[in-house]
């Protein structure tokens, strides 16, 4: 399949360059987080896997969205599957099935379903409400791309991994937002949300998460366990001040207060060692890519498209916006990678991807 | 497919979208000014107490040696072993597993965590034996909230036999940091609470030294960002005599009492002992909190040092006083003699002598050698009260001796002013009969007496006793004794009667192969008869015995005093504990029998 010089010029080379950008600062601040040690391969590790991400971005603007579109039943079906894999043959890793394993690359490479389930949910939920023909939905038209969304949703959640199983709920909202659905429905939908929310609390939560989330309220309550990643990322980001303590030289980070310091805290280390300019820079480039993901959704020539890239922006921007809260202590701690920016491959992968299906979209909100 | 499709519902509720995020992240932005900015002070420091630990250096004790060197008081190295609760992740496990370990109760282990600071390990068990540590660490796995530390223990090789000289440690307690002293230690550190270890403490402790070291969150040392040596405290070399620390001790043979024995020429104290002791290594560890609680209600009262704390009647030592101070003034000359018919009838009460035949003519000398009554009490009415009182004092008696040791009593020298200041009372002349043998109000301790016997044979020196020789190498300077102006005569006679009492008088018991050996026999009447009367036992009735002496007459090298609670008459229960200790210190094999063979008792007093 050929491409049309006019859709490599309509690229959003911003995008693409903030995206590279961020991804950059992230390889730099793994590489900070775990310069010594038997961590002290990682940055090289994430380096390679945007290596292997980048090529597979270029190669997926090559097919139409709306191919891949036209195929969102096929492809959530085998998200199914690749979840209940996951879930009865998945190897257990820190009491959690999330991982399938693919053999041996520099360690153990393993991809994580749940982070490409996201895709197939955007491409998923894009294609059914750009399907329906009413001006408003209803609760009622909801119901069904809900119930389809919430089965992804729970199997995620019963790796367990919640906070990937969350990202599913801004990706449905927005776009059923777009599509029309009523401000009332929206109200109920909350309703709905909260009901369901507080019934898992009850029997579906495991101890753990509750004491996360109770540490969370008061963090004193256990110093030395659940609250202490909170409290630790709050010194690290507050002690780095205004200008920070300089690139490795943040001591909660270099001396290992801080937990999971190079994937879901790295913004924490970043924080620390290159202070709030560096913070400031930093969301600044992220408002600029869900700004620009967002305007793709305005200059989307089709529904599919403006959902696709709606729903795409809307998950990024609440893994964006939770990540960082939680690093500044304002959320509860939650395994939610910084996308773009955390160490993992399959977040990297999937990210990459991502932008690339935005790009996808802008590229071609001209052609027939 | 629709090639226009209306997207301007999609297109307005994409702004929506956009502003919302935009409005999210720029609040994240407010809040991190307010988390860097702001309060970056507070976090700089939170991080800050994060990575840096003030790890204290303890100075080592100073050790406490002999006159010659020996060892009294040292730091040996012990095994603590420590509990840190909160690292244990099953407490009640840890505890049971531990108890079984170390041979202990569980009840007993618990105590010991009771009243704690969190996250700080307990010690649960003291000084423990190596076994004790091997079979710990064998189990170090299952028990990894368990851990041995290594610390100096202070160790005290005489064990009881020095305990109130050298006194002991023991954890500083709350009302002693709250005091000046003490303002700048630390909870839990050891101080000297007792003795020597209390006088010299300061000296003793050194100087703490500290490493402030950075840390990572596994508190595994990193790096050392500063740093202070400790100054170890200097060594403190004393007058005493280790050997005859021990044989002093022994010659007691568990009777209560207390001895001293000084270099007469310096006052340097060259053994002290008091009994009932306890053993100072007990308070070591600092962990035993029932032992001082058992210790200082017990009725023998074992913490009290009984040579500068005990307050006794002198009874007939003080004969001393009066030869010395009646010679002195004129009042009598070595001639001059007093019928002693067994009693004096004055101020319509009689005066008994203990030989109720009397001694009959008496001089001086013999009146000291037979410790005639009759002859002491006319001895008192001529010189009258106000000047015993003054020869009394000149002699050192009725106030503290200076001793390099805390707690030091004054005794008592009557006179009619203090009657008239504390009991409200005129003197009556009766008292002074009984003052004149050293009854009624007279309270001395057994180191005055020492000091005395010291005075007396160095030729009217009042020497001051004390402990130290040198501190860290550097000899402690000690003033000139002041010379109390005595005539040398005058002495001279005292110091021949206190022979005879030796060689022929009420001390014979104390009397020494090849070495004359100056004394005076006294028997304190116990006065507290309320206190006999809840123990009614058959030797707490009898009068507390005192020996003072020195040896030899010539150039004396020892003054000695010697009391014996209860022991009877200071012939019988006093004398042979002198001879015991003066044995020792001339190097003599003492007698399997306290008694010299042939030794017969010309007289028993009082």
């Amino acid at each position: 399949m050929a491409i049309d010089r006019r859709l490599l010029v309509n690229v959003d080379w911003v995008l693409l360059g903030v995206t590279l950008l961020l991804t950059g600062l992230g390889v730099l601040t793994i590489l900070s987080a775990a310069h010594s040690g038997h961590g002290s391969g990682l940055y090289l590790k994430q380096l390679y896997l945007v290596g292997l991400g980048l090529p597979c971005l270029l190669v997926s603007l090559l097919v139409d969205y709306r191919r891949l579109a036209d195929r969102a039943v096929p492809l959530y079906l085998l998200a199914v599957g690749a979840l209940l894999y996951v879930l009865f043959f998945g190897p257990r890793i820190a009491a959690t099935r999330r991982w399938i394993s693919l053999g041996s690359f520099h360690g153990t490479l393993q991809l994580q379903p749940s982070e490409l389930v996201k895709l197939v949910a955007a491409l998923f939920v894009a294609k059914v409400f750009a399907e329906s023909r009413s001006e408003t939905l209803g609760l009622r038209d909801v119901v069904g791309p809900g119930a389809a969304v919430g089965l992804l949703a729970l199997l995620i959640a019963a790796e367990p991994d919640l906070g990937t199983a969350f990202c599913l709920i801004p990706l449905f909202l927005s776009v059923a937002f777009l599509a029309g659905l009523r401000m009332k429905a929206v109200l109920a939908l909350f309703v709905v949300l909260l009901m369901v929310g507080g019934l898992g609390w009850q029997f579906a939560l495991k101890d753990y998460q509750k004491t996360r989330i109770y540490t969370f309220l008061d963090p004193s309550l256990d110093p030395k366990g659940a609250g202490y990643q909170k409290i630790q990322s709050q010194i690290a980001v507050g002690s780095g001040g205004l200008l920070g303590k300089g690139y490795k030289q943040g001591s909660q980070a270099q001396l290992g207060y801080l937990p999971a310091r190079h994937t879901d805290f790295v913004f924490s280390v970043l924080a620390e060692e290159m202070g709030f300019v560096g913070v400031l820079t930093v969301l600044a480039l992220y408002l600029l890519l869900l700004w620009r993901m967002l305007e793709t959704a305005q200059l989307a020539r089709d529904r599919v498209g403006a959902f696709l890239a709606a729903g795409i922006a809307a998950t990024f921007a609440f893994q964006v916006v939770y990540n960082v809260a939680m690093v500044a202590g304002l959320l509860p701690v939650k395994g939610l990678p910084l996308p773009l920016m955390s160490y993992g491959g399959s977040s990297i992968l999937s990210s990459l991807l991502a932008v690339g299906l935005i790009l996808n979209v802008r590229m071609r909100r001209f052609a027939n | 497919m629709r090639i226009y499709e209306d997207l301007r519902v999609v297109q307005t509720r994409v702004g929506i979208l956009q502003s919302l995020v935009a409005g999210l992240i720029v609040l994240l932005i407010i809040h991190f000014w307010t988390l860097q900015v702001v309060r970056a002070k507070y976090f700089r420091a939170l991080a800050e107490n994060n990575r840096s630990r003030l790890v204290t250096l303890a100075a080592p004790r100073g050790p406490l040696l002999d006159r010659n060197g020996r060892v009294l008081v040292e730091n040996r190295p012990s095994f603590n072993v420590l509990l840190t609760p909160e690292d244990a992740e099953d407490l009640d496990g840890t505890v049971a597993k531990l108890g079984r370990t170390l041979g202990m109760g569980e009840a007993q282990l618990r105590e010991r965590l009771v009243r704690r600071a969190q996250f700080r390990p307990v010690v649960v068990k003291a000084d423990a034996p190596l076994a004790d540590v091997a079979a710990l660490e064998a189990r170090r796995v299952e028990l990894r909230a368990v851990s041995v530390e290594v610390v100096p223990l202070r160790s005290y090789p005489l064990a009881a036999a020095a305990a109130h000289a050298l006194g002991r440690v023991g954890e500083v307690t709350e009302r002693q940091l709250q005091s000046p002293e003490f303002s700048d230690l630390q909870q839990g550190a050891l101080v000297g609470q007792a003795g020597l270890e209390s006088q010299y403490n300061r000296s003793l402790m050194g100087k703490d030294g500290y490493r402030r070291v950075i840390v990572n969150s596994r508190g595994l040392e990193v790096a050392e960002a500063d740093r202070r040596s400790p100054v170890d405290g200097p060594s403190l070399t004393l007058t005493l005599d280790s050997h005859l620390q021990a044989a002093m001790d022994r010659a007691f043979a568990g009777r209560a009492g207390s001895a001293v024995a000084l270099d007469p020429q310096t006052g340097e104290i060259l053994a002290m002992t008091s009994t009932p002791a306890y053993d100072p290594n007990k308070f070591s560890t600092g962990i035993e909190p029932a032992l001082w609680g058992r210790l200082s209600t017990d009725p023998g009262t074992p913490l009290v040092n009984r040579v500068i704390q005990g307050q006794y009647s002198p009874g007939s030592t003080f004969k001393l006083v009066m030869a010395t101070a009646a010679l002195e003034e004129g009042i009598i000359s070595p001639d001059t003699t007093f019928y002693c018919p067994g009693y004096l009838s004055v101020y319509n009460t009689v005066f008994r002598c203990h030989k109720a035949s009397g001694h009959g003519v008496v001089n001086v000398h013999q009146a000291l050698a037979l410790s005639c009554n009759v002859f002491f009490y006319q001895l008192g009415m001529r010189l009258e009260i106000n000047r015993i009182a003054a020869y009394a004092k000149r002699l050192g008696l009725g106030a503290p001796t200076g001793i390099d040791l805390p707690y030091e009593a004054g005794g008592l020298i009557p006179s009619p002013e203090w009657k008239l200041r504390v009991q409200k009372a005129p003197w009556y002349g009766g008292e002074t009969v009984s003052v004149s043998i050293g009854q009624g109000q007279v309270n001395v301790t057994p180191l005055q007496m020492a000091r005395l016997a010291a005075v007396i044979a160095n030729g009217g020196k009042l020497v001051r006793p004390h402990l130290v020789r040198s501190r860290g190498g550097q000899p402690v300077s000690e003033e000139a004794p002041p010379d109390q102006g005595f005539k040398p005569q005058v002495l001279q006679v005292v110091r021949s009667g206190m022979a005879a009492v030796v060689a022929e008088g009420t001390g014979g018991r104390a009397r020494l192969p090849g070495i004359v050996v100056c004394g005076k026999t006294g028997s304190a009447q116990v006065v507290a008869k309320s206190r006999f009367d809840k123990t009614p036992t058959l030797t707490s009735v009898l009068p507390h015995g005192w020996f003072v002496a020195f040896a030899p007459a010539e150039n004396p090298r020892i003054a000695l005093a010697v009391l014996v609670e209860h022991g009877g008459s200071g012939g019988e229960g006093a004398a042979p504990v002198a001879h015991e200790i003066l044995a020792a210190f001339f190097g003599l094999k003492a007698p399997t029998e306290p008694g010299v063979a042939g030794v017969t008792d010309p007289e028993t007093e009082d």
